[in-house]
């Protein structure tokens, strides 16, 4: 177990799911820092109940300023390694170790997880081949050869962390975050990860017309840089 | 003539508007001058208009300064929508101060008062004042850089 590895969860109305993630990461030793996202469910108060520190956004902000303000926490709290775990359920806190040891492996500063060099369960088609188009997408604008590039479970170093910045407060962060990552010149590998889809965690996930949006936030950051 | 001289002058304060903007966003400042002066020029030589809108398949010279009017409302559209973000992007920052200056360490049994809402009240008198991160000081002498030239 790394003493210094903290695991953020950013949750908005997480309530169903929040207690059972945060119970299953503590009971395997990490520190957990939920950014509760402005929630109106109690999702905070589930999550410190469930033993996690819990820093809560006075409004919704969305993901990336969460997962941001989650990453500002860790590393005032002196982090060497930091995990993005979604709040939803639908990563496996086994394959924390993994990407951590990837990390020390490869000498990289992000270990960034896949699910297509994994496993998925209940993807549906057409997610599957919103995933594939996203990939494309992220190499011609990034040049990072990934087969996974929206995947909240990653693993960073304190110097991968520090190096970048997320402006983009909603779904474009996971684009955002794979353009910071190639912007820093740093050490990159992809783990094969495990993503188990429920009825839940495909109704509080993006849709389809989401990309439209992440485009659309992607081109007006380009523009007010 | 009356015509003209009104257009001129609201074609003028986008070309002073694109002039302001310049320093913020460049790339809006500059498709703004560009269309705002193609719409000057125009309105005082109709007949060149007509010859472009024959050119480019508009048809008539009047629609074609119609057309650039509509496209400099769309750029000042754009232009609102980035300022927008800009604004955001400060009120996250604003946001983040206050979540991190709030952080609840670990729940604290039996302290709760009824009806209490949010958890960041459980533990405001162990909170101990947080290192700013290396960016969020890059970030405020950027801005407040910005905000001088500005």
């Amino acid at each position: 177990m790394h003493p210094k590895l903290w695991v953020i969860c950013a949750a908005y109305n997480e309530a169903p799911a929040i207690g059972r993630v945060v119970t299953e990461l503590r009971r395997a030793g990490y520190k957990v820092v939920v950014v509760d996202d402005g929630s109106t469910d109690g999702t905070g108060q589930i999550a410190a109940a469930a033993g996690a520190t819990v820093v809560v956004q006075p409004i919704n902000l969305g993901q990336g300023a969460a997962l941001q303000t989650g990453i500002d926490y860790a590393l005032s709290q002196d982090a060497d390694i930091l995990v993005t775990f979604d709040a939803d359920g639908q990563h496996r806190v086994s394959d924390i170790p993994r990407l951590v040891d990837a990390l020390g492996r490869e000498r990289a500063d992000f270990a960034l997880g896949s699910r297509f060099l994994g496993q998925s369960y209940n993807l549906p088609a057409l997610r599957r081949w919103v995933l594939h188009a996203a990939t494309v997408f992220t190499r011609l604008t990034t040049g990072l050869r990934l087969t996974d590039s929206h995947n909240g479970l990653r693993a960073l170093t304190r110097q991968g962390a520090a190096a970048i910045r997320l402006r983009q407060n909603r779904m474009a962060h996971a684009s955002e975050i794979l353009a910071e990552i190639a912007r820093s010149g740093r050490r990159y590998v992809e783990v094969p990860v495990t993503i188990e889809y429920t009825a839940y965690s495909l109704a509080k996930g993006q849709r389809i017309g989401d990309s439209v949006m992440i485009l659309r936030d992607l081109f007006a950051q380009e523009l007010s840089r | 003539m009356i015509a003209q001289v009104i257009f001129s002058l609201l074609l003028c304060s986008v070309l002073l508007y694109a002039w302001t903007e310049y320093r913020r966003s460049p790339v809006v400042a500059l498709l703004s001058f560009v269309v705002a002066a193609a719409g000057v020029y125009f309105v005082w030589v109709p007949a060149h208009s007509t010859r472009l809108a024959e050119f480019v398949g508009i048809g008539r010279g009047v629609d074609l300064v119609l057309y650039t009017w509509v496209a400099i409302s769309l750029i000042v559209l754009l232009n609102l929508h980035l300022k927008l973000r800009t604004q955001l992007e400060l009120i996250t920052v604003l946001a983040r101060k206050i979540a991190l200056a709030n952080v609840n360490v670990r729940p604290v049994e039996g302290r709760r008062e009824p009806g209490a809402t949010s958890v960041s009240t459980l533990n405001d008198a162990r909170t101990s004042p947080r290192k700013p991160h290396p960016a969020e000081l890059d970030e405020g002498r950027s801005r407040r850089k910005r905000d001088r030239s500005a």
